[in-house]
């Protein structure tokens, strides 16, 4: 599926003054994925045909990422974010959902599994965002307000397609790439993401710590072993804090494991929404 | 052609110093998401620029211009109304969420344009030496507007005037060809973010802007402008003199407002063609963002 063909079958919900774009495809228990900076939901267009056999299959762009609001006026942190999450739930009816999320999706998830427990009934995270992991280095200049001004739409989008091959394993062809960052290739779209950047804060993940231990949900932990982002070692502290977590590696990936290694990603996935034990030589 | 090729536009990318302060303040005083192409346009005459919006800004926050707007408006629905439908089929493969954004992006053009021609009207009138009718009312008297961008005016998110996908660069071609136009405006550029409804709207509003009905609609939509412009309720220190005294050339820059001038018509009523795929001309009559009055401090506040 090419990204506008994704795009088309966004469906919208408006959230007060502002409105996020989401997939809404498949049958079953609701399964909620969660992008990361600087993606949009079309990250997960690999995974989604394969969840969505077995489950209802949700992806939202955050706000201010994808095709969701991107007006320069609101706060895109993940607390924000996850708050959004909640009044999004209630608005398309939906109690409780598994949260498959993905680098700051998945601090946006954490956030959701310690600070609104009742909605989540499965949590599995992909190299995220924890504890003082982040921001990274590249995305804090990123976001620093002068951005703007030193780096046109075009510029800034030759930059990150720079910096995101850092995150596979395998070169990934340009189509990919431009697909992953055409909400950004537009002046406004620099902007938001400008700002989405300067959104990000290690408090919003370190003030959860001491909430980590009191998850209920089941809880697997993906991790592409090679990530250059997001370090493994994040992924084992995380395991040892959440209890009865699991730990799983992935190998041959980097940050961007679903792209990296799609069929196993899913496989785990699928397996984990089930409740079945997820097999692999690399759990942790 | 209306060209405005020998002057380089500012981008709100590229503006610093004064030009950034004024793109800021119009976008709080027009209440608007972006700077559209003749601010752009007008901000290459870097003198004259800051002079003219600081000559015309207190005009801009009245009622009386906003009411102004609206009439423009509302004039260019109901003629438009009169003119044949663009019933864009490419409307129906829009998704949910494209076709949420493309509203939105309508309303925004809808909304704005007829407060740029009326603005525009303003500054010509004053470059030709003549000042709105009732102008040289005290301030006291006039009603002002709320400040500010409307929460859910949709952002003025454009792709590139010189796009790299082969389709929308020969759709612009097209369109700045048709339209002599050396620019292409902001509102294609956005419209070209749905590059299949783009297309497809073009095609059919392509004829329709060919015509004589259309070309009167425009000029009618024209003089009602200079005439809204005239009932303003200040006047405008702008003059030609005070143009030169800036060190500009006080003679392109009125060649370059009368083409705006002439240009913006028909911005307005494509603008309302599309607008009544979806919607129907009793709502497009009506502002979509009304303004409020201006809430005014109680002792000695600024206005």
């Amino acid at each position: 599926m090419n990204w506008r063909e994704f795009q088309s079958m966004q469906r919208v919900a408006e959230l007060g003054d502002r409105f996020i774009s989401y997939l809404d495809e498949g049958t079953g228990e609701p399964v909620i994925l969660l992008h990361g900076i600087p993606a949009w939901g079309y990250l997960w267009h690999a995974l989604t045909p394969a969840l969505a056999k077995q489950n209802r299959v949700l992806a939202p762009d955050l706000l201010g990422f994808g095709y969701s609001d991107k007006s320069d006026c609101f706060d895109r942190s993940i607390a924000r974010q996850a708050e959004m999450i909640d009044a999004w739930m209630d608005k398309i009816g939906i109690k409780r959902a598994h949260i498959v999320a993905h680098d700051i999706g998945g601090g946006v998830a954490l956030r959701l599994a310690t600070l609104f427990p009742h909605r989540v009934m499965r949590l599995c995270v992909m190299n995220t965002v924890c504890y003082d992991s982040w921001p990274i280095e590249a995305m804090l200049q990123f976001g620093h307000p002068e951005t703007r001004r030193k780096l046109s739409a075009a510029s800034a989008i030759t930059m990150l397609k720079g910096a995101l091959k850092q995150g596979f394993a395998k070169s990934p062809d340009d189509e990919l790439l431009d697909s992953l960052l055409a909400p950004y290739t537009t002046e406004v779209g620099k902007l938001s993401l400008i700002r989405n950047a300067a959104a990000l804060n290690t408090n919003l993940t370190t003030e959860i710590t001491a909430l980590l231990p009191k998850i209920e949900a089941p809880t697997l932990i993906l991790w592409g072993e090679d990530d250059l982002f997001q370090l493994v070692k994040y992924g084992e502290r995380l395991a040892r804090d959440v209890p009865g977590a699991q730990l799983v590696r992935v190998k041959e990936a980097r940050h961007f494991l679903m792209l990296d290694q799609p069929d196993e990603v899913a496989e785990h996935v699928s397996a984990f929404l089930k409740g079945e034990q997820v097999e692999t030589a690399h759990a942790g | 052609m209306l060209g405005f090729g020998k002057q380089k536009q500012v981008t709100e990318y590229d503006a610093d110093g004064e030009c950034e302060r004024v793109y800021h303040e119009i976008k709080q005083s027009l209440r608007v998401t972006g700077i559209n192409l003749n601010f752009r346009t007008w901000a290459g005459y870097e003198k004259f620029f800051p002079a003219m919006w600081d000559a015309m800004r207190p005009l801009a926050e009245t009622r009386a211009f906003e009411t102004a707007a609206d009439s423009v408006r509302a004039e260019a629905v109901r003629a438009a109304d009169k003119l044949p439908r663009l019933e864009n089929q490419a409307r129906a493969a829009l998704g949910e969420s494209q076709a949420y954004q493309l509203r939105a992006a309508l309303d925004l053009y809808h909304y704005i344009n007829p407060k740029l021609l009326v603005f525009t009207s303003a500054v010509k009138l004053a470059l030709d030496g003549a000042q709105p009718e009732r102008g040289g009312k005290a301030s006291a008297d006039v009603e002002l507007v709320e400040r500010g961008v409307p929460a859910r005016m949709y952002p003025m998110e454009m792709v590139s005037s010189e796009p790299e996908e082969e389709r929308i660069k020969e759709l612009f071609e097209d369109i700045k060809q048709t339209l002599s136009l050396s620019s292409i405006n902001s509102d294609y550029r956005t419209l070209a973010l749905w590059p299949d409804y783009l297309g497809a709207g073009w095609e059919k509003l392509k004829p329709i802007v060919q015509g004589d009905e259309y070309k009167r609609t425009s000029d009618n939509l024209r003089e009602t402008a200079r005439k809204l412009a005239h009932t303003l309720p200040f006047p405008v220190p702008l003059s030609r003199e005070r143009v030169e005294e800036l060190g500009e050339d006080a003679g392109e820059i009125a060649k370059t407002t009368e083409k705006f001038e002439r240009l913006l018509p028909s911005l307005i009523i494509n603008i309302a063609l599309f607008s009544l795929d979806w919607k129907t001309p009793e709502t497009l009559v009506q502002s979509p963002f009304p303004a409020t009055p201006r809430r005014m401090a109680v002792q000695g506040g600024a206005r």
